[in-house]
């Protein structure tokens, strides 16, 4: 159980994040979506522990900051490193459980399924470097499915990826799900994260705007109003809703 | 597929390949000189067998070669395991040692112990300029902010420091012409003062580092990523990074108190070493560490040699092969992608 409460950080005077409170349970996916700039990413480096901030975040009853705990964190925009091919890369993610440097017999083959698992098998000895970025992120991806991590945090973990490897990846991150893990991602397409998260938190400026259930929060008229209404939303015949940018800008 | 393919941090056989190297250039710099030696009687003279060498070339052998040799390899080690570690902390292929001040330091170290005139400000040399190297580094780390938030401030602060240090060396400098000789020799580095006590000390202070820099260059692997990976990762990239540059200053400062300023090792052999294995250079710390130590006997081989019986400061030559070497290198890298 992750409880957050009183949640803020600041930039100088702008509030990044400001006064958050809220409660994520074991085994979830909890889907932040929002504009730019509402503070989706930073409340998921806060989530890490390794920023500072003000109000509490525990889990499980300890303070997270400074605390270092399995959370695997697959970032949007990642440094990538030199020199270093992709079996090395992934396996950067037991460093934790074997030890910095060391390499089990067990964590070779952990790495080695979820290679194959994640279509990379192939790639391992090709450098991080001259990857594309769709590849990239699913070796960002692998690193952290084999950390076997409490929680996974994502930040846009489908953006670059072609439809195919979008649904196959979360697939993926599901399975991790239902064996206990608790994900929170943030997703800029609102349809695919409905499909997966069965939580869905809109925020906006810093603040939570709409917290509950993918499928109230998606037909909420509020959703329209964190989006400044520049979004559409329709209902298909199968009942599946679809949101869409709207050709139309509102109004400045 | 089999599980072995799924690679190997480090091939050995690389490691073991330059320690044969470094072995057979060991022997090549206590051969030749003024004075050649000949190869089985050194061997048979070390390893205590009859046969060996005679009186005169075993003390010349003992007393003059074998400290000297042995100090260019620790030195050597030092400044190319440390500027290895540099460019990782900083993530700048263009970090060296002296980048924090180091070198300013213990310039203006050992200015402060030429300026002395006394003759027992001058034997304490090497400990001022350790204490200039060490004092100049801690004032960079002060003056960046607490714990450094981030490694380009560390970096400004150094040349901020750094800059100063040079300016009150030179007004010293300038007030007392008398020591500009010896200081600009001391500033283009020589291993001439090489005896047991030297090496003694050197080894006792670089050994140290660099086993604590060996030890965690996987750590170092993390400081590649992003803070918050690394974090996510298990490990506290500040912490890393505040073990490694101290270990690192403690190299350094102890190999320029030993020799002065020998530049370009730093930044060389780091570059060799990656440029021939393709790979990040964390994981082969210790093969970098040998190189570099091969590197520096070799250099200073050439500058026992190269003008014999007059000798050339070893600062010129690893620069006079280290620059164009480093240019091949980037060049050969570029060709292949």
């Amino acid at each position: 159980m992750i409880k957050i409460n009183n949640l803020s950080v600041r930039y100088g005077d702008f509030y990044a994040l400001n006064h958050i409170t809220l409660e994520i349970p074991r085994g979830t996916w909890t889907c932040l979506v929002g504009p730019n700039g509402a503070g989706k990413t930073t409340f998921l480096k806060t989530l890490l522990g390794n920023k500072a901030y003000d109000g509490s975040i525990t889990i499980d009853g300890l303070e997270v900051y400074k605390n270092l705990r399995n959370v695997a964190f697959v970032p949007q925009r990642p440094e990538i490193p030199a020199g270093m091919d992709v079996a090395e890369y992934v396996m950067l993610g037991r460093a934790r459980l074997d030890g910095w440097g060391r390499e089990s017999k067990k964590s070779r083959q952990f790495v080695h399924t979820i290679l194959e698992e994640t279509q990379l098998l192939g790639l391992q000895h090709q450098l991080v470097t001259q990857l594309s970025g769709g590849e990239m992120q699913r070796v960002l991806i692998a690193r952290a499915l084999v950390q076997e991590p409490e929680i996974m945090i994502l930040d846009e973990p489908t953006s670059a990826l072609d439809l195919h490897h979008q649904i196959s990846t979360l697939n993926q991150i599901d399975r991790l799900k239902d064996s206990g893990t608790t994900i929170i991602s943030t997703m800029h397409d609102i349809t695919l994260g409905a499909m997966y998260a069965e939580r869905i938190i809109v925020m906006h400026k810093g603040q939570v705007l709409l917290d509950g259930p993918s499928n109230e929060v998606i037909h909420s008229p509020e959703l329209k109003k964190a989006f400044d209404n520049g979004i559409s939303i329709f209902t298909l015949d199968s009942g599946r809703p679809v949101i869409v940018a709207s050709r139309e800008l509102p109004a400045p | 597929m089999q599980t072995q393919e799924m690679g190997r941090i480090w091939h050995w056989r690389t490691t073991v390949f330059v320690g044969i190297l470094l072995a057979f250039i060991l022997l090549l710099g206590v051969s030749f000189g003024p004075i050649s030696l000949d190869f089985t009687k050194i061997i048979r003279t070390l390893f205590g067998f009859s046969g060996g060498l005679k009186d005169e070339e075993r003390t010349l052998l003992l007393e003059l070669r074998l400290p000297r040799v042995l100090l260019a390899a620790l030195v050597g080690a030092a400044l190319a395991t440390s500027g290895a570690v540099y460019q990782t902390v900083f993530r700048n292929p263009l970090a060296d040692p002296y980048l924090l001040g180091a070198a300013a330091g213990a310039g203006l170290g050992a200015t402060l112990a030429f300026t002395g005139s006394n003759k027992t400000f001058y034997a304490a040399l090497p400990l001022f300029a350790f204490l200039g190297a060490v004092l100049a580094v801690a004032a960079t780390f002060l003056i960046s902010g607490k714990a450094f938030s981030d490694p380009a401030t560390l970096l400004l602060s150094g040349i901020a420091i750094g800059s100063f240090a040079t300016a009150v060396q030179t007004y010293l400098q300038q007030r007392n012409s008398q020591v500009l000789r010896p200081v600009y020799s001391w500033i283009l580095g020589q291993l001439t003062v090489a005896d047991w006590n030297v090496v003694k000390w050197a080894s006792i202070y670089i050994v140290l580092a660099l086993f604590i820099l060996i030890r965690m260059s996987r750590l170092l692997d993390g400081l590649l990523l992003s803070d918050e990976e690394a974090f996510s990762l298990g490990i506290s990239p500040n912490k890393i990074r505040i073990i490694a540059i101290a270990a690192a200053t403690l190299a350094t400062a102890t190999a320029v108190s030993a020799s002065g300023l020998i530049g370009f090792v730093g930044i060389v052999v780091p570059h060799l070493v990656r440029g021939l294995t393709k790979r990040a250079t964390n994981r082969a710390l210790f093969t970098v560490a040998l190189t570099g130590a091969g590197f520096l006997v070799l250099a200073d081989l050439g500058a026992r040699t190269l003008l014999s019986p007059a000798e050339l400061p070893i600062g010129v030559i690893t620069a006079f092969v280290g620059a164009p070497f480093l240019l091949f290198v980037l060049r050969a890298k570029r060709v292949m992608k």
